[in-house]
């Protein structure tokens, strides 16, 4: 009796956590305007074309390779092999006043990453890039 | 011991079993804060994986490196002229002439197929992003980043990670040169 109990604990908290899994993560679990200001800078040194530079460059430095990229809507994707694969989306847009918006997301295997310290350093790489590229050094 | 004991023993059990299980389901953890930050040999790397050419125009140096590509056996998966980028991939042979006798023997000795444990292909992509230089005017910077997953016979990734063997990056370092020399002779 008392195991007939115990399995159907454990059978009903097994079914339980299967219900999750059958949810297809369309929509993301985010909330939308955080994490946008956590993945978005803002810089006026370069114009789009050359912040788009700078954007493959700290991309490079850190280990992806380019999967796509589009001048004109000015969107990069790159894959770097971890243990699992992480990939990030940058995009680059003209603002006012010769601003240009950088806003970059990333995920690792099945988790997309919300942490700022995470978006930070990669800023941090990014603001080496735009300085040496605004100082013309390859 | 009493029923009150047992029954206060099989509550703490239930408790200690849905602990755990709600644990678990609570696992899908952040990944490593430090993703993105800088390995103090950013700087050789950067080095090791660009080298600057001299050429009369961003198209020929494009093309060229298309071309050193396809004769390293690549497919290009993706090109933005305007950006300089290129973007190929090719699956190869893991496993090298020596290693593949030597599971040949073993599979024949003991008989157990060893064979399919071990790695059997790599899928390695390359990028390159061929700029004009800023500094030199009629240079350009090709910069290469290369990585690649291993598969085993069972189709299970082994291993993922960059390529940053500085042999690697000159070999194709001289086949872009060459194949520079060719476009450049080839137009003349």
């Amino acid at each position: 009796m008392r195991n007939a109990k115990l399995m159907a604990a454990c059978v009903l908290c097994m079914s339980l956590g299967g219900c999750a899994a059958t949810q297809y993560d369309v929509a993301g679990a985010s909330a939308p305007l955080e994490i946008r200001s956590v993945q978005t800078r803002e810089y006026d040194a370069l114009d789009k074309p050359m912040t788009m530079r700078a954007v493959i460059a700290t991309l490079q430095d850190l280990g992806f390779t380019i999967d796509q990229a589009d001048l004109g809507l000015g969107i990069v994707t790159g894959t770097r092999m971890l243990v699992s694969d992480m990939r990030m989306t940058v995009s680059v847009a003209p603002k006012a006043d010769n601003r240009v918006s950088v806003r970059a997301n990333a995920r690792v295997g099945e988790t997309s990453i919300t942490q700022a310290e995470v978006y930070q350093d990669f800023f941090v790489v990014l603001d080496k890039a735009m300085f040496l590229t605004r100082n013309n050094v390859d | 011991m009493n029923a009150h004991n047992q029954n206060y023993i099989r509550t703490r059990l239930y408790a200690v079993l849905l602990t755990a299980v709600l644990a678990l389901a609570g696992c899908a953890t952040q990944p490593d804060p430090n993703l993105l930050r800088l390995s103090e040999s950013t700087l050789e790397i950067r080095a090791m994986q660009t080298r600057t050419f001299a050429a009369a125009s961003e198209t020929e140096i494009l093309a060229a490196t298309a071309a050193a590509l396809q004769d390293m056996e690549y497919n290009i998966d993706q090109i933005d002229s305007p950006l300089g980028i290129i973007s190929a991939s090719k699956v190869s042979d893991a496993d090298s002439t020596s290693e593949k006798t030597t599971r040949f023997i073993f599979d024949l000795l003991c008989g157990c197929g060893g064979s399919q444990f071990a790695a059997d292909k790599h899928v390695i992509t390359i990028t390159t992003v061929v700029l004009p230089s800023l500094a030199v005017q009629g240079d350009f910077v090709t910069r290469i980043t290369i990585q690649q997953i291993t598969y085993d016979k069972m189709a299970q990734v082994t291993s993922r990670s960059a390529i940053d063997d500085p042999e690697a990056y000159q070999a194709i370092f001289e086949r872009l040169s060459k194949s520079l020399f060719i476009e450049v002779n080839d137009n003349a």
